[in-house]
């Protein structure tokens, strides 16, 4: 048995968007029941036990491929979907990090330290170094309450085959529009609005705000081929589209809200950051290509750790 | 945090019988408790060290927990952890439970003597009815009825596999389960589960994994793709044709031989790069033969499905979603399958 796991519909490139990508069938198996979103919203705590959480996967993953993060926060959802939250102590919440980034770890085959891990778990805490035996325990846990079905599908999964749909010939705007999706969609899995969505349709609504982005004259082409997939449902990506453009938005007004003391006008500030994004965006993903293309025979789809100034800035 | 009611492996099922051992564990027949439910249990040790459950084990259960969703491949219903006298982690694996193997299911039509292809029976039966014994009769017209069935079946299993992207690569009869009543077939040994398969050497005649090879794996190929499963449905078609193995090979080499003396020794004309493979040699040069030489009772269109699953070149062979849209199956009633 052999399998691409990071990029399973890869076969598809060559069949028309009629054939039946089994992923769209099976997505749902793989995501937080319904209700869960809900759930947590009816909770303020319960929210702030999983921004804890997300935050520390954040920590450990920070330096890896932006599926990993993706993953261990796809499996906290569906564990705590499962589980409820019972532990309402930080080392608890540490643990369940920790295990969470080590299952992802292994289905992606990603080796890390584990000594760099208990470093930053102890960060800012004098106590809790977690036992090996301690972490294998808590992995067994939240195997069993996720039924071992680990190999999720996320929206990694859909972008190769959505941007096969745009028919963009370039293969540095391809990856250029790819790599901007996935920043989008690790992102926007921070919002808890976010999970009632399918993966198959978050993919589709990432790649259409960052193609709005980054090629507004094609823009119409690309929701024209999206709209025309038959497994996708458009109102439903519509809605999508707003919590995410909601969500960019926010982090823009974030960066204003920095410089509010600034004695410049907003308006001109607001167009200044624009194109001044826009500008390091495009820079940065031409280099990063170009190394790529030094570097590598095969260019994988999330080779591309790095963020674009602008989101570094923002993380300040 | 565990819940309260959970049964472990050993409390959970009563063990019946052993039915298969390995390398990695045992194979049981066991009985649910709880329900009396008929299961297949394997069990394999974890080979622990500091990383807990093996990153290998997870992505391969994770892969069959989401394969088992489809009728045609072995449902993996649960998979429990649990501990061994010497504490050690020990994993359970709870498969549905099938009475039969294509292999077997073969083997017993093989008793019944020659093949006589069902166009000759209907027309021998419409003149003289009363000539033949019933039991022949029933046998072979039987399974040139089911014969489309079971190889629907075992397209649609591979297709679902390969939707996923996932590879079989050891397809042949032992591991394409059957359950006798309902004729349904089911794809097993995939990925962690093929673990338990009985080893090679308890088999005297026969090297399990040869007779089914495509011919870019025995030439050495280093990248596989979905076509060397479909190489494999090709010999199990005409297996189940002709109840014997169509290239029968006891070595790499022979196994080679075998199919160059049907479909001619490949080349560069009929397959591209072919002389560029590790395992490339000169060979005796043999002329391709007609495929109903070596399957006669086959029809038009079975013979060109069949023809089109062992096509040289990968590249060229049909995939298994497009073998469930041929022709020969147009008049099989799918509704069930």
């Amino acid at each position: 048995m052999d399998f691409d796991l990071e990029n399973p519909l890869g076969n598809f490139h060559d069949l028309p968007c009629d054939a039946v990508p089994s992923l769209f069938l099976i997505e749902s198996d793989h995501i937080p029941p319904p209700n869960y979103c809900q759930s947590l919203k009816a909770s303020d705590f319960d929210i702030s036990v999983r921004r804890d959480v997300v935050s520390l996967i954040s920590q450990l993953s920070c330096t890896f491929d932006p599926v990993l993060p993706y993953l261990a926060i796809n499996y906290l959802d569906r564990f705590l979907a499962n589980q409820g939250i019972l532990q309402p102590k930080p080392w608890a919440n540490k643990l369940l990090a920790v295990s969470c980034f080590s299952l992802a770890a292994k289905m992606l085959k990603t080796e890390y330290s584990a000594t760099d891990v208990q470093v930053l778990m102890n960060h800012g805490d004098g106590g809790a170094i977690f036992e090996t035996q301690t972490i294998q325990r808590m992995e067994g846990i939240v195997l069993g309450a996720l039924q071992w079905r680990m190999r999720s599908i996320t929206p990694f999964s859909f972008i190769p085959f959505f941007v096969n749909l745009f028919r963009l010939k370039d293969p540095a705007l391809r990856q250029v529009l790819k790599d901007r999706a996935s920043e989008i969609i690790l992102k926007s899995q921070r919002e808890i609005k976010v999970l009632e969505f399918k993966p198959s349709t978050v993919a589709a609504s990432a790649l259409l705000y960052a193609s709005h982005e980054l090629f507004p004259f094609q823009y119409p082409c690309f929701l024209r081929a999206i709209s025309d997939c038959s497994y996708i449902n458009k109102e439903t990506v519509v809605q999508c589209y707003n919590v995410i453009q909601d969500i960019a938005r926010e982090e823009y007004e974030s960066v204003l809200n920095i410089n509010s003391t600034s004695d410049t006008p907003v308006n001109v500030l607001d167009e200044h950051f624009l194109s001044l994004e826009s500008e390091k965006t495009n820079g940065t993903n031409v280099v990063v290509t170009q190394e790529q293309d030094f570097k590598r025979r095969k260019t994988t789809d999330y080779g591309n750790n790095r963020r674009v100034p602008f989101s570094h800035f923002h993380q300040c | 945090m565990e819940k309260t009611g959970v049964l472990s492996a050993k409390e959970a099922f009563e063990k019946l019988e052993k039915v298969g051992e390995g390398t990695y564990g045992k194979v049981y027949r066991a009985r649910e408790k709880a329900t009396g439910k008929i299961v297949a249990l394997k069990k394999t040790r974890l080979h622990e060290d500091e990383e807990g459950v093996p990153p290998t084990t997870l992505r391969e259960v994770s892969i069959l927990r989401m394969l088992s969703r489809d009728p045609h491949v072995v449902r993996l219903m649960d998979v429990k952890q649990g501990q061994n006298k010497e504490g050690k982690t020990v994993l359970y694996l709870v498969f549905e439970y099938m009475d039969t193997d294509l292999k077997k299911f073969i083997r017993s039509f093989r008793q019944s003597g020659e093949t006589i292809p069902p166009h000759i029976i209907k027309v021998i039966l419409s003149i003289c009815p009363s000539i033949f014994n019933i039991r022949f009769f029933f046998v072979h017209l039987f399974l040139s009825i089911w014969l489309q069935s079971l190889m629907y079946q075992l397209c649609k299993g591979v297709a679902f596999c390969h939707g996923h992207g996932i590879l079989h690569r050891d397809l042949k009869p032992h591991n394409l389960l059957m359950d006798r009543k309902t004729m349904m077939l089911k794809i097993a040994d995939l990925g962690l589960a093929r673990a338990f398969t009985v080893p090679i050497k308890k088999y005297t005649h026969e090297i399990l994994t040869l007779w089914y090879r495509a011919p870019e794996v025995l030439l050495g190929a280093t990248h596989y793709s979905m076509a060397v499963d479909m190489w494999s449905v090709g010999c199990i078609f005409a297996e189940l044709v002709t109840k014997q193995a169509l290239f029968p090979g006891d070595s790499e080499l022979q196994q080679l031989l075998h199919i160059f003396r049907l479909l001619g020794t490949p080349n560069e004309d009929v397959w591209p790069g072919v002389s560029k493979l590790m395992n490339w040699h000169e060979y005796p040069q043999w002329n391709p033969q007609s495929l109903s030489t070596a399957v006669p009772s086959l029809d038009e269109l079975g013979l060109d499905l069949l023809s089109q699953m062992l096509k040289y070149e990968p590249s060229k062979r049909i995939s298994a979603k497009k073998a469930m849209e041929h022709v020969y199956f147009d008049d099989l009633d799918k509704r069930h399958l």
